[in-house]
């Protein structure tokens, strides 16, 4: 059945209107906070499941803007449901431990706002079926993920990590947006009608699939798309984000950086999987090289990166853009197999992996420190989050019978059945994939390690944690020992919902059981145990390798740090060049520019000049533009300002003219007092300008000259173009039938403008709009004159 | 603000007095072209205000006029004696008339942003403008009463207040 459009909508903003009202709440309950912000999103849960048992399948839309066609539209399926259940159940947990993790912490307000507002543009994400509605809201979780990270303002890694996060995710957005616009160019090509709903596009995949190969864009908008849900999901080689990212409280690591806001990427990839991978895809298309390729590579790398990591939190950084790559992997691959891997390892992942971030964040409180090396022996301490950590330590490992497992096992066999098939070099994606599980199984028991083993020295006073604490990574603990006990049941109820969105065609679930035999794939997954386990004891040294390897260009960091410093090095030397505090510099570049831009755009469109002959004129207005040249030679050759400024109202009034005699008498009154108004305010402010009349160099004058030149040309071609392309009178016919009152009036005229003088018609009625802008704008420049003038001398002192 | 009066002496010595000092820069002749001519623009102003909508003119026209009539009193008599003898506002000697110009801009651009509005309540789109004939008035007959005027007349007060503001402080400098 449809979904109801009252409880999705409620979904969606009910997160963004209590954020809007948090910072009155937190005045109110102070650090209590925490536990209004987790009712929000057990209510949010509340209407998820709603919508979850009462089957909802389908799409809404609530009309926005009719006359555009523009319409705010959702569509719940078993993806939507997935990541909306993750979104808002990780939120109650998270926000309840927040209660505890931010005792004390500086602003609680701002914190619970865009933790509240990032829940809503999650599930925003989730649940979107229009294109633009997922960009906004894909923008709105980067911004609220900047802030997050940027929690501590005061800290100079915490603006880095924010910057870096913001730079990379919200320009992967965008190459994200040129590939739905692009997408949107061709459901016109393919479909009746353009379409930006992305239920539609999939429904038509071949007609779309067709019309973007036609034109060679089905690479581009591929390459687009992996590079918005590559940045998202800290893909290689834009993994880097992701560990700073962990200079926000961990809750938040917890929440946005391991269980919702980077499976947005992955949330991307299996949204749009059915519209590029048809039944009857080759093993190895475009879709399947891009990202089973692009998957493959971040999960070994990540993981090796994960080895060598010296901070809990940034192990478990690594280690989810590793997983990510899993996800991104199993959805790359052109069979079934595949598509069950990435649709089980979204909810294996967060379940284990959110519950691994609070552990990190209980150590990190109530030992003092996340240095690998300083801890050990937690388990004497810290009991139950022991179990969880060891619970969810295993299934990261992927080690049977928990849940990780499972999903693993399901990436191994697509891999294994992709190789079978391929043959020759296909083979090395099993390899790949075991090669980077093997270093999955090695920091998965280092983690699990730090509680087992003597305490090192130095360790202070562990204390024990708070139940807000202690309760939320339990809860995810036992979701973790639930999915690994009964999977199929979580199967059938949710992750098959999740593979029907990701397959084209009709929805079928899935089962999986413990392995009976000895088949090739659990053969991989027993080879990894076993190379796991004997490496184990040299994880020090692999650790130690790992970090000599990691120096210069290898890393991605390098390029990143370059590329900003030197972006920030060049903005450095150009701004004296081009912002120099003189006022005529300015005026030459935005002119220069402006000319540029407007002849390098006709030039590019091959706009060709209409012919001179049709300019004919009257001799009367010859005799006043030649009057208005006159004028013009002489404002250049002015012994004064005074003397300027009034040969300069020659110009203006003889235009004014001009006009007249082009029958504008609207135009020419409006010139008439502008010009006046405007000799006033010149003589008000000529005393104040400087005495500049120095012999200005020959450079200068022949600059200045060229620069007059080029603006004059460009002003004059651009009234030719602009004039030409009357479309054969129907615009002034249409003014004529529309603006004026019609002779068989009744008494009342609703439809048209009923003005006799068009050009107001048009300025207060058809284009109403354009004017109201423009007074906003003319009311801005006051504003700004009494800004810049009256508090001046009041301004900020420092 | 900081810089000296006497600047002012050298330049355009008929047309821009010291505020303080009215008699001693702008003659008899002047100053009594304005009192007649003062008028007549407003009046003209108004007019093409009101008639804009089908004959020349418009809010904006009628808006910079009036600005230029403000403009010529300013000019020939100062600031102060508007402000003092004509709107009696002695008292706000620190913000002046441009407390004035400001909420008049305000005003007009409320004045267009809420006439656009007005048709949401009979369920038209925003700024859909129409036009009432009201028939058998004595004296004028027929009277065509649109609704842009209201719109208008939010443009008109945007500009007059608008750019007064902007005069009254580059003025005041």
């Amino acid at each position: 059945m449809p979904p109801t459009t009252d409880v999705v909508l409620a979904v969606v903003f009910l997160p963004f209107v209590a954020a809007a009202v948090t910072p009155l709440v937190f005045r109110l309950l102070g650090e209590r906070t925490a536990y209004y912000a987790a009712a929000v999103a057990l209510a949010c849960f509340a209407l998820v499941s709603k919508l979850y048992f009462a089957g909802a399948h389908g799409s809404v839309a609530v009309e926005w803007i009719p006359s555009l066609g523009v319409s705010l539209a959702f569509y719940v399926d078993g993806l939507a449901l997935l990541v909306a259940f993750l979104a808002s159940g990780v939120g109650v947990l998270i926000l309840t431990y927040s209660g505890g993790y931010m005792h004390g912490e500086p602003g609680q307000a701002k914190y619970y706002a865009s933790l509240l507002a990032f829940m809503g543009s999650m599930l925003g994400v989730a649940l979107a079926a229009d294109l633009v509605a997922l960009f906004v809201f894909w923008e709105l979780t980067s911004l609220s993920s900047f802030l997050l990270i940027g929690h501590y303002t005061g800290e100079e890694a915490s603006k880095y990590a924010a910057r870096k996060s913001m730079l990379i995710t919200v320009s992967g957005g965008l190459f994200m947006l040129v590939g739905f616009l692009v997408l949107v160019w061709a459901s016109g090509q393919a479909l009746p009608e353009t379409t930006y709903r992305i239920p539609v596009l999939i429904e038509h995949a071949d007609a779309v699939r067709t019309a973007l190969g036609d034109a060679g864009l089905l690479v581009p908008v591929l390459l687009l798309l992996a590079l918005g849900a590559g940045t998202k999901s800290a893909q290689v080689p834009f993994h880097i984000w992701l560990p700073n990212a962990m200079e926000a409280p961990t809750p938040v690591s917890a929440f946005l950086h391991s269980a919702t806001m980077v499976k947005a990427g992955v949330y991307l990839v299996g949204r749009f999987r059915p519209l590029f991978l048809p039944p009857e895809a080759p093993i190895l298309g475009e879709w399947t090289t891009l990202f089973a390729v692009l998957g493959l590579l971040t999960m070994t790398v990540a993981a090796v990166l994960a080895v060598s990591a010296t901070d809990i939190k940034e192990l478990l950084a690594y280690s989810t853009a590793s997983h990510l790559g899993l996800i991104v992997a199993g959805f790359g691959f052109a069979n079934a197999y595949g598509a069950e891997a990435g649709a089980f390892h979204i909810l294996n992942h967060a379940s284990f992996k959110a519950a691994l971030f609070l552990v990190a964040g209980i150590v990190a409180h109530e030992a003092g420190t996340r240095d690998i090396a300083k801890l050990g022996g937690l388990r004497k301490h810290l009991p139950v989050t022991a179990v969880v950590a060891v619970v969810a330590s295993l299934s990261m490992a992927g080690v049977p019978p928990f849940n990780g497992f499972y999903s693993k096992e399901l990436l191994f066999e697509a891999t294994y059945y992709a190789a079978e098939e391929m043959g020759g070099v296909g083979w090395l994606f099993p390899v790949v994939a075991v090669f980077g599980s093997v270093f999955t199984f090695l920091y998965s028991i280092k983690f699990a390690s730090l509680f087992f083993g003597d305490e090192p020295d130095g360790l202070g006073h562990v204390h024990r944690p708070p139940v807000t604490m202690l309760v939320p990574p339990a809860v995810l603990g036992v979701l973790v020992l639930a999915i690994s006990g009964q999977p199929n049941a979580f199967i059938e109820g949710l992750v098959g919902g999740v593979y029907g969105s990701v397959v084209p065609g009709d929805a079928h679930s899935f089962s999986v059981h413990l392995p009976t035999e000895l088949s090739p794939y659990f053969v991989m997954s027993l080879v990894t145990m076993a190379l796991g386990a004997v490496l184990f004891p040299f994880y020090d040294r692999i650790h130690a390798g790992v970090r000599t390897l990691l120096s210069g260009p290898v890393r991605a960091n390098w390029w990143y740090d370059n590329a900003v410093d030197g972006a920030t090095a060049l903005s450095k030397r150009v701004t004296p060049l081009v912002q120099n505090g003189l006022l005529r510099t300015y005026v030459i570049w935005a002119l220069a520019a402006v000319c540029a831009l407007a002849l390098g755009g006709y030039a590019a469109l091959g706009v060709s000049l209409p012919p001179l002959t049709e300019l004919a004129v009257t001799t009367p207005i010859l005799l006043v533009l030649l009057v208005a040249v006159v004028g013009a030679f002489a404002v250049g050759i002015a012994p004064s300002h005074v003397a300027g400024v009034l040969t300069l109202s020659i110009v203006g009034f003889m235009v004014a003219i001009f006009y007249i005699l082009a029958d504008a008498p609207d135009l020419a009154l409006t010139q008439l007092v502008v010009e006046t108004l405007v000799l006033v305010i010149f003589l008000l402010v000529l005393d104040r300008l400087p005495a500049f009349y120095g012999r200005p160099r020959a450079a200068v004058a022949v600059r200045d000259a060229a620069l007059s030149l080029v603006v004059g040309v460009t002003v004059f071609v651009t009234v030719l173009v602009s004039t030409a392309s009357n479309p054969n009178k129907a615009l002034a016919q249409f003014l004529a039938e529309r603006a004026g009152v019609p002779s068989e009036h009744g008494s009342l005229i609703v439809d048209y403008g009923g003005g006799g003088n068009v050009v107001n018609v048009i300025l207060v009625d058809f284009r109403g709009f354009d004017t109201l802008g423009e007074i906003s704008v003319v009311a801005m420049a006051a504003i700004a004159v009494l800004t810049l003038i009256r508090m001046r001398s009041r301004g900020e002192t420092q | 603000m900081s810089d000296d009066a006497p600047a002012n002496e050298d330049v355009a010595a008929a047309e821009s007095p010291r505020p303080s000092d009215v008699d001693r820069s702008t003659t008899v002749v002047a100053r009594t072209v304005v009192r007649v001519v003062v008028p007549i623009i407003l009046v003209t102003a108004i007019s093409l205000l009101l008639q804009g909508h089908n004959l020349p003119g418009g809010g904006f026209i009628g808006g910079v006029l009036t600005a230029t009539a403000f403009v010529l009193v300013y000019v020939i008599f100062g600031l102060d004696y508007l402000q003092a003898t004509i709107l009696d506002r002695r008292d706000e000697v620190d913000e002046g008339m441009v407390s004035v110009y400001r909420r008049l801009f305000a005003l007009g651009l409320a004045l267009a942003a809420g006439s656009g509005l007005a048709p949401l309540l009979f369920d038209l789109p925003f700024l859909t403008q129409a036009v009432l004939f009201v028939e058998h008035l004595p004296l004028y007959g027929e009277l065509e009463v649109a609704s842009a005027l209201a719109f208008d007349l939010g443009v008109y007060f945007t500009v007059v207040g608008a750019l007064l503001t902007i005069i009254a402080e580059v003025g005041a400098e």
